[in-house]
C-alpha cells in the first residue's frame, strides 16, 4: 500500500508542480515546451529598455547570437538598444542604421521618456529607405529577428521598430544535379523561399501569379507558400490544395517531402501522388497548364499538384529538343521504363515457365552458360537486383571522394568475379545491368524508386507463377493507378480516361505552334492556349506579292 | 451512394474487348457450325444478329435511361414476373463469364502452365476482376482506356504476322455446299450476342444514354470486322479442315506462324491479349451481376456481395463442365443456340410487349415520366 500512495502522492505533485509552473515566471526551468510557447505569445515589451533586455534575455536564454548594442543618440541622448540576429543580417546595412542613429543629426522635438515619437522620427526621417514594421511583443520582436531585420528599441517606448537588413548566405542558384539537361536553362531552385519564388515570377510575369503564405510547424514556424495563375487554376482545386496546407499541424516542416505526406490523396501509393522538383522552368510550365505549386523554405523542392503519371516521364529536354528528337527521346524513356520494371520479371518467367518462346539458339546458349550456376534463376536475379540497389544507396551516401572506390568494387570485384566463380550466370547480370540503366532514364528519382519496388514483386511473380503471374501483376497495377487519384484528378489522364486531345504531348511531342490547347482536365477554364494556324510557312504577304507581280526582283 | 458515369467511347472499348475476346479465344464460327472455308460468311451473319440483339436489349435500355433492367423489368411485368426474368439475366452473368474464364484457364494450364491447377487461374483472373469492381464502374472504365490500344495493337500484330503463311486456296470454293452450313455455324456467335445483355445494366451509368445504341452498334461492328478478318486468316492459314477440328484456331495459327528466324513465337501476344479482354470480361459481368442482387435484394451499395459473389462464381466456372470436352458440347449450335434464346431472347420479347402495352394504355411518355418522379 505504501508504495501505491507514494506513487499516488508522486503523481499529484507532479501536476502541482506543473500548475505552479504555469502560473510562474519565464524563468522557471520546469515549464515545458508547449508552456514556455504560450507563456512567451503573452509577454509584451515593457517601456524600460533595461526591462526589455532582460526579458529578451530571459526568454531567450541570452544566445551568444543575439547582438545587443546598446548606446545613446539625439540631442537627448535617449538610450537605444540594436538588436539583431548574427547570420542573418547584412552587416553593411546594420552600419547603416547605426551610423544615422548614432551621428545625432537629427532635430528630435522630444524630450526625455518620449520613446514612441522618437521612433516615429527614426522611421520617417532616417530609415525611408529600409522596409519598416513596429513589433510590439516578444514573440513579434523574435520572428522579426529570425526573418533578418534589425530591432530598434528605445527607452520609454513600449514598440521597437523592425528594419529589415536581411542577409543570410545562401548558396549560389546552380543546376539541380538529379535533373540536368541538356538544352534546358541551367538555373535549380535553392533553400531560399523568396528567391524560388523569384525564380518562377522571372518566367512568369503577370500580375495574375498569385502566391498565398503560411507558416506550418509551431516550432519550427516553416514559411510555406501556395502559387498559382489566378483564373487558370481551378478555384476548386486552389480551395482544395489551401483546405489542405492549412490543416497541418505540426511542430517542424524540415522538407517538402512533409507536405508531400500530409496533403497527398492516399497515403499507400507507391506512386508520388505529388510531383516534385528542382527545376523552375518544369514548375512554370506546370504552372501555365493550370496546376498549383506548394513551395516550402529551406528545401529546393517544390511540389506540384495535381499530378498526373505522364509527367513522370517527360524531361525538360523534351521541350527545348526540336520536335522529332525530342519525341524519340520520350518514347525511348516510356520504352525504359517498362524495361526497368518487368525486364528481370519476364527473364526469370521465361527461363523457369516458358522455355519454348525462346529461340533454339538463344536458348541453348543461356542454358550452357548457366550450366554449374548453383542457384535457382529467382534468386539469382533477385540477389544481383539487391546488390545494384545496393551499390546505389551506397553511391549516394558516400563520402565524393570514395565515390570510383565503390564503382571499382562494384563493377569488376562483384560482377566480374562472381560470374568467373560461377556464382551468377552472364545473362543475369546483362539483364540487371540493362534495367538499371534503364531506370536511370525516368526523369522523376522519386518514380524510379517506385519502379524499383515494383521490380521486385515482378520478379517473384514472374518466378512462382510465368507469364500469367506477371499479366497479373500489371493488371493489378494498372487497376490501382486507374482508381487512383490525386487531387481529384485522375492519375492516368490522359490515357484512362482517354482525351485524345492530350495526346499531344504524351509519347510524342507536338511542336509547339501545334499545342493550341492546354491540357483538358486542368486547363478547363480556359482551354484555349494560343490562336491555331501559326504553323511557319512562307509570308502570306510575300505570297500575295508575288501573285500581283508587285515587288518582285527584277532577274537581270 | 455516388453516382459513377462513364463515358459512352469506354462503353464501346469494354464491348469491343469482350466481343473480340470470344473471336479470339475460341472462335466460334469456325469450330461449332459446319461452315469451314464459307465462316467468314457465317461471321457476316452472326453481325447482323448481333445488331439485331442489340436493336432488342439498347432499344429498351434506352427508353428507361436512369434505371437497370432490374428495376423496370418489375416495373414492366410486375414483381413475380420481373423477378424471375432477372434471375435468367442474373445467370447469363455469371455463367457467360465463369464458361469464358474456364476456356482461358484450360488454354494455359493446355499450353504454357501445365503443372498449375486449373483453379488457382481461374481465382486469380477472377481476383482481378473482383478488385477491380470493388473499385467501381470508372475504374473498369478506365482501366479498358488504358488497355484498349495494346489490346488492338496484339490482335493486329498476330493478324498480320500471319499473313506470311496465307493461302487462298483455303478459302475455295465459296458457298459449295449451299447456305445452311453457313447459317448452322452462325447460331452460335450470334447467340454469343446475348454478351450485350450489359446494356441493360451499363446504360444507366453512361453520360448520354440515348446514344447507347450506335456505341454498341460501333462496337459490334468493330468486333465483327476482327471476327471476320480473323476467320478469314484462320482459315488461310490453317486450312478448314485443320480449323474447324482445333480447340483453339486463332491461337493454333499464331502458333504455326515463324515470321523470320529470330522471332518466331508471336503466340505470347495472342494469349496476352486474351487475358487483357478476359480481365474486361470478367469485371463487367461481375459488376452487371453485383449490381443485378444488390439492386434485387434492394441493398444499396453492391460491394459488399462482391466477394461471395466471386467464390460462388470459382465453384461455377470450376465445376459446371467436367473437362473441356463439356465446354465444346456446350458450344454446339443445338445446344447453345435454343438455350440462348430462351433465356435472351424471350425474355426481353415479354419485356418490350408489356412495355409497348403500357405505352399505348397509359399514354406513353407520360408514364414513364410520372414513374421517374415518384421516389423509390
Amino acid at each position: 500500500m505504501k508504495w501505491l500512495t507514494a506513487l499516488l502522492r508522486g503523481k499529484k505533485s507532479h501536476t502541482a508542480q506543473k500548475k505552479k509552473a504555469e502560473a510562474g515566471k519565464i524563468t522557471d526551468s520546469r515549464m515545458d515546451i508547449s508552456q514556455r510557447e504560450a507563456a512567451v505569445k503573452s509577454l509584451s515589451l515593457k517601456k524600460s529598455l533595461p526591462e526589455t533586455l532582460k526579458l529578451i534575455r530571459e526568454v531567450t536564454g541570452a544566445p551568444g547570437d543575439l547582438t545587443i548594442r546598446e548606446f545613446r543618440a539625439g540631442r537627448e541622448q535617449v538610450e537605444i538598444a540594436l538588436l539583431h540576429l548574427e547570420g542573418f543580417v547584412d552587416n553593411k546595412l546594420v552600419e547603416n542604421i547605426l551610423r544615422m542613429l548614432g551621428l545625432g543629426s537629427f532635430q528630435s522635438p522630444v524630450g526625455k521618456g518620449a520613446g514612441p515619437n522618437l521612433l516615429q522620427e527614426f522611421r520617417r526621417r532616417l530609415l525611408q529607405s529600409a522596409e519598416t514594421k513596429e513589433v510590439a511583443t516578444v514573440d513579434e520582436l523574435w520572428s522579426a529577428l529570425t526573418n533578418g531585420c534589425t530591432v530598434i528599441l528605445c527607452h520609454g517606448s513600449a514598440t521597437g521598430l523592425a528594419c529589415d537588413t536581411w542577409g543570410f548566405k545562401y548558396r549560389n542558384i546552380e543546376e539541380p544535379s538529379a535533373e540536368s539537361t541538356i538544352r534546358g536553362p541551367r538555373d535549380g531552385f535553392i533553400e531560399s523561399f523568396y528567391t524560388n519564388v523569384a525564380l518562377l515570377r522571372k518566367r512568369i510575369k503577370t500580375p495574375n501569379l498569385w502566391l498565398e503564405e503560411f507558416t506550418l510547424g509551431s516550432l519550427s514556424r516553416t514559411k510555406v507558400g501556395i502559387l498559382y495563375i489566378k483564373g487558370l487554376a481551378s478555384e476548386e482545386l486552389v480551395q482544395e490544395v489551401r483546405q489542405r496546407v492549412s490543416r497541418i499541424k505540426t511542430d517542424a516542416i524540415m522538407g517538402s517531402g512533409y507536405i508531400e505526406d500530409f496533403i497527398e490523396d492516399n497515403p499507400f501509393s507507391i506512386f508520388p501522388l505529388l510531383f516534385q522538383t528542382e527545376r523552375p522552368d518544369r514548375v512554370a510550365g506546370c504552372l501555365l497548364e493550370g496546376r498549383v505549386a506548394v513551395i516550402t523554405d529551406n528545401t529546393s523542392f517544390v511540389l506540384v499538384a495535381p499530378m498526373d503519371f505522364p509527367m513522370l516521364l517527360q524531361a525538360p529536354d523534351d521541350y527545348y529538343e526540336k520536335m522529332f528528337i525530342g519525341s524519340f527521346l520520350r518514347l525511348l524513356r516510356y520504352f525504359a521504363f517498362g524495361i526497368s520494371i518487368f525486364l528481370p520479371g519476364i527473364y526469370v518467367a521465361v527461363i523457369v515457365f516458358h522455355n519454348e518462346l525462346l529461340q533454339a539458339q538463344l536458348l541453348l546458349r543461356i542454358a550452357a552458360v548457366k550450366e554449374g550456376v548453383p542457384f535457382p534463376v529467382v534468386a539469382e536475379v533477385f540477389l544481383m537486383e539487391i546488390l545494384f540497389e545496393l551499390l546505389r544507396e551506397a553511391g549516394i551516401r558516400l563520402p565524393r571522394a570514395i565515390g570510383p572506390a565503390i564503382s571499382i568494387v562494384g563493377a569488376l570485384v562483384l560482377g566480374d568475379a562472381a560470374i568467373r566463380a560461377g556464382l551468377v550466370s552472364p545473362p543475369v547480370v546483362i539483364i540487371v545491368s540493362l534495367t538499371a540503366i534503364a531506370s536511370f532514364t525516368v526523369p522523376t528519382f522519386s518514380f524510379g524508386i517506385a519502379a524499383r519496388l515494383l521490380r521486385f514483386i515482378f520478379i517473384f511473380l514472374g518466378g512462382a507463377f510465368g507469364l500469367f503471374g506477371i499479366q497479373f501483376g500489371g493488371l493489378l497495377v494498372l487497376i490501382y493507378m486507374s482508381s487512383v487519384r490525386s487531387f481529384g484528378y485522375p492519375y492516368l489522364a490522359p490515357v484512362a480516361p482517354l482525351i485524345l486531345k492530350s495526346f499531344k504531348d504524351l509519347a510524342f511531342r507536338a511542336w509547339w505552334w501545334r499545342m493550341n490547347t492546354r491540357p483538358l482536365l486542368l486547363g478547363a477554364r480556359e482551354p484555349v492556349r494560343q490562336p491555331r494556324g501559326q504553323q511557319p510557312r512562307p509570308d502570306i504577304e510575300e505570297e500575295e506579292k508575288e501573285k500581283t507581280g508587285k515587288g518582285r526582283k527584277n532577274d537581270h | 451512394m455516388t453516382t459513377e458515369k462513364i463515358h459512352n467511347r469506354q462503353l464501346v472499348f469494354m464491348l469491343f474487348m469482350i466481343r473480340s475476346t470470344v473471336t479470339i479465344a475460341s472462335l466460334p464460327v469456325l469450330t461449332t457450325g459446319t461452315a469451314e472455308q464459307d465462316a467468314w460468311l457465317s461471321a457476316i451473319v452472326s453481325l447482323a444478329a448481333t445488331l439485331l440483339m442489340i436493336l432488342l436489349i439498347g432499344g429498351l435500355a434506352i427508353k428507361f435511361p436512369e434505371e437497370t433492367v432490374f428495376e423496370y423489368s418489375r416495373k414492366l411485368l410486375g414483381k413475380t414476373g420481373g423477378t424471375i426474368i432477372c434471375f435468367f439475366f442474373l445467370w447469363i452473368f455469371l455463367n457467360t463469364a465463369a464458361t469464358e474464364v474456364r476456356i482461358y484457364a484450360e488454354l494455359l494450364t493446355i499450353g504454357f502452365l501445365p503443372h498449375t491447377p486449373l483453379i488457382f487461374l481461374v481465382s486469380s483472373m477472377v481476383l482481378l476482376a473482383a478488385v477491380a469492381v470493388s473499385l467501381g464502374v470508372e475504374v473498369i472504365a478506365r482501366t479498358a482506356d488504358a488497355l484498349i490500344f495494346s489490346y488492338i495493337f496484339f490482335i493486329a500484330a498476330s493478324l498480320l504476322g500471319a499473313l506470311k503463311g496465307f493461302d487462298f486456296i483455303n478459302l475455295q470454293p465459296v458457298l459449295s455446299r449451299g447456305f445452311g452450313p453457313v447459317f448452322s455455324s452462325a447460331l452460335t456467335p450470334a447467340a454469343l450476342g446475348n454478351q450485350n445483355l450489359v446494356l441493360g445494366v451499363l446504360v444507366p451509368t453512361l453520360t448520354t444514354p440515348r446514344k447507347a445504341i450506335p456505341s454498341a452498334a460501333l462496337a459490334a461492328l468493330l468486333s465483327g470486322i476482327v471476327l471476320i478478318l480473323s476467320t478469314i486468316t484462320v482459315v488461310g492459314v490453317l486450312g478448314p479442315k485443320i480449323g474447324s477440328s482445333s480447340l483453339f484456331p486463332f491461337f493454333l495459327m499464331t502458333k504455326a506462324i515463324e515470321i523470320s528466324r529470330f522471332v518466331e513465337r508471336i503466340e505470347a501476344l495472342v494469349v496476352i491479349a486474351w487475358g487483357l479482354g478476359i480481365f474486361i470480361n470478367l469485371s463487367v459481368f461481375l459488376y452487371c451481376g453485383a449490381r443485378g442482387i444488390s439492386q434485387l435484394a434492394r441493398i444499396r451499395d453492391y460491394r459488399p456481395l462482391i466477394g461471395p459473389m466471386a467464390i460462388f462464381w470459382i465453384i461455377l466456372s470450376i465445376h459446371t463442365y467436367d473437362d473441356f470436352l463439356d465446354l465444346i458440347k456446350f458450344f454446339q449450335p443445338r445446344v447453345f443456340f435454343p438455350y440462348s434464346i430462351t433465356i435472351t431472347v424471350l425474355p426481353y420479347l415479354l419485356l418490350w410487349a408489356a412495355y409497348l402495352i403500357r405505352h399505348a394504355g397509359r399514354g406513353g411518355k407520360k408514364y414513364i415520366r410520372k414513374r421517374r418522379i415518384k421516389p423509390e
